[in-house]
């Protein structure tokens, strides 16, 4: 199935754990067909982890302002 | 815009780093009971037996042990790759650096030769493990950025501070004939302006503004500072090595340290001063104390130049450096990371509602309470070489911080079993 819809979620600006617990809750109610692009100020190491335990497949993207920029969707 | 490569990088189990942790204030009990039990006041004399052992309760024992515990889960965090052969380089550290920490300081207290000649080899094999551990984990990691630099420096001055160590207990152990004031000085350079110094700046670049919520430090401080710091170090190094002691080279040398190290501490302090949230936080405030006692240190050593006559400056400094600076920022940094261990470790499973608030998992007012405990003790600490009273209060506020900090610590470790348990009941 490709994912298709986007849903936005900026956490930059927030203080550790907040960033992990709103993507978190976010890929709780991320629709099979949708993906989640995570705007952070960091690349989160210990996410990925918890994202391949869950099945999800994610893509990195540095942002000339040193943030991230993270595509999270359901591994196919 | 790049395209990063995808990361599989595990974080170590929570036992890892905890196991360093609840040992780290076991170390803080036996520096007072050194301290203690002594005929005069210890911090008159930097010479002292019980300023040594006591010394290096804290430096082995307390300093480096929450190092190593830390930098376990840093390595995967930071630089996003996870520490070789993580049970085995655990097991490998952790018992020999525990065995070899309480023997040195013993060693020196009791003046026996045969503690000294067991404590080397087991710290050598300690530090060997995780030096090398250290080194291939982070020439192998994917970042390329300030800390890694920082890291690299730190670890490379860890080997030469460890040898010169070796090299010494072994000379003290056998009454070899060595030129062991040279050696000591070359020894403490690397350990604390080399080990502990260029970790903490490396670990700072990261942890200040994603943890207190500042802006990031100036490119040009986190690119050149390691690195120079570094160089200034070498440079120092070959002073010692110059006979006679060239003492233009060694007021160059220490001079640049020194202002190296406080341009460090005043950035640090402008950086907190322009935090987002301007929330009054006890680990925020550990570490700005730790920065004035870094700039405390600084002008004591700066005095040694101009007054090079008075030995309690050297003291002075010594002390704001290890108990000011150093102590403040592991104090610091436990309060943080340990709540969000716990926390990250209950959660990552999932979204829980069982899962406490990160304030919650160490009761702020006891984290409070540790800061002015430890205002107190660096209070003390300031007067203890000409005045006896202020050395034994000083003692006696090793002795509570050691006990609140570790009582801080049992009641994390319990909450989280807690919650684990009420976890695994609520699973179907």
């Amino acid at each position: 199935m490709r994912a298709n819809m986007a849903h936005e979620l900026n956490v930059r600006g927030l203080p550790p754990p907040e960033p992990f617990e709103h993507i978190l809750r976010a890929l709780q109610t991320l629709p099979a067909d949708a993906y989640l692009q995570v705007h952070i100020d960091r690349e989160p190491y210990p996410l990925y982890d918890v994202l391949r335990d869950g099945g999800f497949d994610w893509q990195i993207i540095a942002q000339s302002d040193s943030s991230f920029s993270i595509r999270i969707s359901r591994s196919v | 815009m790049k395209i990063i490569s995808l990361n599989t990088g595990q974080a170590p189990p929570i036992s890892v780093p905890l196991r360093f942790f609840t040992a780290a204030p076991l170390f803080l009990l036996l520096a007072a009971l050194m301290l203690m039990f002594r005929a005069d006041n210890p911090f008159a004399n930097i010479h002292s037996p019980a300023l040594l052992a006591a010394t290096h309760c804290i430096t082995l024992g307390f300093l480096t042990m929450i190092i190593l515990g830390a930098m376990q889960q840093i390595l995967p965090v930071v630089i996003g790759s996870p520490m070789l052969a993580s049970r085995l380089t655990v097991w490998l550290t952790f018992l020999p650096l525990l065995s070899g920490a309480l023997l040195l300081p013993a060693g020196f207290m009791l003046g026996t030769p045969e503690l000294l000649t067991l404590a080397w080899p087991l710290l050598g094999l300690a530090f060997v493990t995780f030096i090398s551990a250290s080194l291939i984990n982070l020439v192998r990691s994917p970042a390329h950025n300030a800390t890694k630099t920082a890291m690299l420096l730190s670890i490379l001055a860890l080997s030469g501070a460890i040898a010169l160590g070796l090299v010494l207990a072994h000379g003290y152990a056998t009454g070899s004939l060595l030129p062991y004031d040279k050696l000591a000085a070359a020894h403490i350079s690397l350990a604390l302006g080399g080990w502990v110094m260029l970790l903490i700046v490396g670990v700072s670049y990261q942890v200040v503004p994603m943890f207190q919520l500042t802006p990031n430090y100036p490119k040009w401080l986190s690119k050149g500072l390691a690195p120079v710091i570094f160089v200034v170090l070498l440079l120092s190094l070959l002073s010692l090595l110059l006979e006679p002691r060239p003492q233009w080279l060694v007021n160059v040398t220490q001079g640049l340290f020194w202002l190296l190290t406080s341009c460090y501490a005043v950035t640090t302090l402008r950086l907190q001063s322009n935090r987002r949230r301007r929330v009054a936080d006890a680990t925020l405030s550990f570490f700005r104390l730790g920065m004035m006692a870094l700039i405390c240190a600084a002008l004591f050593a700066l005095a040694t130049l101009f007054f090079p006559d008075i030995d309690h400056l050297v003291t002075e400094s010594a002390v704001m450096f290890i108990l000011g600076f150093a102590m403040s920022l592991m104090h610091g940094m436990l309060y943080k990371i340990v709540p969000f261990l716990v926390w990250f470790h209950l959660f990552r499973g999932g979204v829980k509602s069982a899962v406490p608030n990160l304030k919650e998992i160490i009761p702020e007012t006891w984290k409070w309470r540790h800061l002015w405990l430890h205002r107190s003790t660096l209070l003390a600490a300031l007067f203890a070489p000409w005045w006896n009273a202020a050395a034994w209060l000083v003692t006696f506020c090793l002795l509570l911080e050691g006990m609140l900090l570790g009582y801080a610590l049992l009641i994390a470790i319990a909450v989280y079993r807690r919650t684990l348990e009420r976890i695994e009941l609520d699973t179907p």
